[in-house]
């Protein structure tokens, strides 16, 4: 079995969900057949700028093709044309134009993909959003299988993406909220899909006390992992936790792990403190009372499921369909919609233990069932198994010239807003 | 959130959530919205407590806004009968009027001329109705507009209004709940005292003064009257102290301590204290010198409640009532929910020592002297050097 896995970055380096989710699926892969990472030579997800070299490497034994990007992204251009498909009426070739601006523009990696497409059984393409995803899929026609990583934001009601979803051989989703979504959006019922996600390596026994020592803290606290910045939620986070540190009865700090975008409310129990390696983010997930996760777009929090792993419980934004819906099928989270529920749950789970124990002990054995690696990887292979008797589905060629400049097509919020809400099963 | 009724191996968010959910209600009264609570928030409250503020100028305001109706001017024509005829030249008006008996042989225009005639007055009269119509609707907009206005102002008033009855409901419960513990903790004060073997045991103390059958709490006027004139040892209200206070004493200072000391804290504690209830009941039985007498001073020192106000100055006024007979709750609610009886014991310390001056003129102020409150009747008045009787002094 030979098998590319086609995503927009890739490297040891790189830690941005969908790359390190491609990276571990090439990696666990890699133990059952061949794989091969075809990649673009960007590092920065914002600039899409060559930073690496072109051409063959290896990164942790998977070997990786890099190509070129043709141009940077024009952030002022593709603000401009992000306004015109995501708040307007607008035609395909406005779309198509947004998917150019929007990068990384690598018309090399596609080529690649065309030509060599046939080498492979399978290519696994990342990121749905992306251009080397729209183009890739085409250019792969039955070998490619889609990896969505999709959340709900307005990229999602765009009209091209429907197709793709329709089109690709199978569907690896992160969450029953994200297939449902989908379905919603596309109507690609058809194409074959599972709930995936992805495992990871949580170390047995990490080392609590060595953490405290090290980042000399004391008392309970709760930890937050990740990059702190406003599209995750981290403005809201700061504004409630410092109403909850008015509560004389609240005993809780706050611990920020990841690169600040924002700036860090000055309070004696809110520390900020870093970018920190796998052993002490680790370390400092088994320290803490909890994990909060205040974002509001997520098509499948890893952070989450290793602080579940580790037996933790989680405080989750419940305006993020998804994490809700985790919390509610893993009965190991409680989840906040109000600066009320912010802190009743918050207090919920530091004043009483019981509660505490029986989330994480929950959290642990629905990271078990469903996020083990032996259970991603069994998935996987099924598919793969399963996709050998379907059919593809057939690529129709792009609109023509004065097709593509009919602007018929709804903005996108107005498509989102159309979509169904809530985690699945219990959706509105 | 001790309180949760999830008690399995498993636990189900979403109860949690709906229990976490119904706390919140139960604290806010309405679930609000984070939205209305930051539109609430953003409100000034004063806009809504002024009175005046219910006829604002809102009115005039949306007044201004809208431009005052003028009816549209709407086309209309003027048909009569020789309408079709008319000209500004006379010669054509003429030619006309001579041909009109031809034009008739053709047709007969006498019911079109009638029927324009009638279509004309017909718009005349519907441009007026509906001027008038629209001046009407207008006019009641702006009284549903004033009327939905004042509706939202008194509705959120009686909603602050609610509020504060409910506050008010809260603290008055509690200080029933206080002054029921309260009660109840003198009656087992009353019940102690009157008990033949506490009597047998605190008679020593009482024992030099002259026997005096029990007697009835003073008025409240009583507390009031300061020590000096008291001629502590042998009056009747020493064996009704010590009857009625067994355990916990009845104010005397410690050995050793200054006059000025034990008044000041005297003076503390009785501010802590509640009100008249408190200056009323606990001031007879606790104020009054009981007179050092040549056994008792020993031992009512060492079971004095001034020692323990000297341990807890400041924290809880412990005192007067025997310790254990009030739960704890009791000296934390007589803290916090008495600030009217503080100011009331305050004045009437005051006045006590108005009418001490009053009466003793050489005595210097209470402050700097003993000011054991003497209990009236039996006892002697005359000056006695109360100085000499009271431990405090020796």
């Amino acid at each position: 079995m030979k098998v590319a896995v086609v995503v927009q970055r890739y490297g040891q380096a790189i830690n941005g969900g969908a790359e390190l989710h491609a990276r571990y699926i090439a990696e666990h892969l890699a133990r059952h057949g061949e794989v091969e990472v075809l990649t673009t030579c960007a590092a920065d997800y914002v600039t899409w700028r060559n930073e690496l070299e072109p051409g063959v490497g290896q990164v942790n034994g998977v070997p990786v093709r890099r190509f070129r990007v043709k141009h940077e992204r024009d952030p002022r251009l593709f603000a401009e044309r992000s306004d015109r498909v995501f708040e307007q009426p607008h035609s395909l070739g406005d779309e198509l134009d947004w998917l150019d601006a929007e990068g990384p523009t690598s018309p090399a990696l596609v080529d690649y993909v065309a030509k060599h497409a046939a080498e492979y059984e399978y290519c696994l393409f990342f990121s749905y959003r992306y251009y080397h995803a729209y183009y890739g899929t085409r250019a792969a026609g039955g070998r490619a299988i889609l990896v969505p990583t999709a959340e709900r934001d307005l990229t999602v009601g765009l009209s091209i993406f429907q197709p793709l979803f329709r089109r690709v051989r199978a569907v690896m989703y992160n969450s029953p909220e994200e297939r449902a979504m989908i379905h919603a959006v596309s109507g690609n019922q058809n194409v074959p899909g599972v709930v995936v996600g992805i495992g990871s390596d949580v170390p047995n026994s990490p080392q609590a006390g060595r953490f405290r020592q090290k980042y000399h803290i004391r008392g309970p606290f709760a930890v937050y992992v990740g990059r702190i910045d406003q599209n995750k939620g981290c403005n809201e986070l700061f504004e409630f936790f410092q109403g909850y540190l008015n509560d004389p009865a609240g005993k809780l700090s706050l611990v920020l792990i990841g690169h600040s975008l924002l700036p860090i409310p000055e309070h004696p129990r809110i520390r900020h403190l870093g970018f920190l390696d796998d052993t002490d983010k680790f370390d400092a997930m088994a320290a803490a009372d909890l994990l909060i996760m205040p974002s509001y777009y997520e098509s499948l929090s890893m952070v989450t499921l290793e602080t579940w792993a580790l037996g933790r419980p989680v405080l989750a934004n419940g305006k993020c369909d998804v994490l809700k819906g985790q919390c509610i099928r893993s009965n190991a989270g409680l989840y906040y919609e109000t600066y009320g529920e912010f802190v009743g749950a918050l207090e919920a789970i530091e004043q009483n233990r019981w509660l505490a124990g029986t989330l994480g002990r929950s959290g642990r054995q629905f990271f078990r069932d469903h996020y083990d690696w032996p259970v991603i990887e069994r998935k996987y292979l099924e598919m793969f198994e399963r996709l050998k008797t379907g059919a593809a589905a057939t690529v129709h060629p792009l609109p023509g010239w004065f097709e593509r400049r009919r602007r018929d097509l709804p903005a996108a919020r107005e498509v989102l807003t159309r979509l169904p809400k809530g985690p699945a099963g219990i959706r509105s | 959130m001790a309180d949760f009724n999830v008690r399995s191996d498993s636990v189900n968010v979403e109860h949690v959530m709906e229990q976490i959910r119904a706390r919140i209600s139960e604290k806010r009264g309405v679930d609000y919205t984070e939205q209305q609570i930051r539109e609430l928030a953003a409100v000034k409250l004063e806009r809504f407590l002024d009175p005046r503020g219910v006829r604002s100028d809102l009115l005039d305001q949306f007044r201004k806004t809208q431009p005052a109706y003028e009816p549209p001017e709407l086309p209309n024509f003027a048909f009569e009968d020789e309408t079709l005829f008319e000209s500004h030249r006379g010669p054509i008006r003429w030619i006309r009027k001579l041909l009109l008996p031809i034009l008739k042989l053709f047709f007969n225009p006498n019911p079109l001329i009638q029927a324009l005639h009638i279509q004309s007055r017909l718009n005349a009269m519907n441009a007026e109705r509906d001027a008038k119509l629209e001046s009407a609707r207008r006019a009641m907009d702006q009284l549903y507009y004033e009327l939905v206005h004042n509706l939202v102002i008194e509705t959120t008033r009686l909603g602050i209004e609610v509020k504060n009855l409910k506050m008010r409901v809260e603290s008055v419960s509690s200080r029933l709940e206080f002054n029921e513990r309260r009660a109840r903790a003198l009656e087992r004060v009353v019940v102690y005292k009157s008990s033949g073997a506490d009597e047998s045991h605190v008679q020593p103390a009482s024992a030099p003064a002259t026997p005096q059958p029990f007697t009835p709490p003073p008025s409240r006027s009583m507390p009031l009257q300061p020590a000096p004139s008291q001629p502590a040892p042998s009056t009747g209200a020493a064996p009704a102290i010590v009857q009625g206070q067994p355990a916990a004493g009845t104010g005397q200072g410690v050995p050793g301590e200054g006059p000025g000391q034990r008044s000041r804290r005297r003076r503390r504690r009785r501010g802590r204290r509640s009100g008249a209830t408190a200056a009323e009941i606990m001031g007879p039985a606790g104020s009054p010198a009981p007179g050092p007498t040549a056994g008792g001073p020993a031992r009512t020192d060492s079971t004095d409640p001034v020692d323990h106000d000297a341990e807890h100055d400041g924290a809880e006024p412990h005192g007067v009532e025997p310790r254990g007979a009030e739960p704890h709750g009791a000296e934390h609610h007589r803290t916090e929910h008495h600030e009217a009886g503080d100011a009331h014991a305050v004045a009437a310390e005051a006045a006590a020592q108005r009418a001490d001056r009053a009466s003793h003129p050489s005595e210097p102020p209470a402050d700097s002297g003993p000011v054991a409150p003497t209990d009236p009747g039996p006892a002697p008045t005359a000056d006695s050097g109360q100085g000499g009787s009271d431990p405090d002094s020796q």
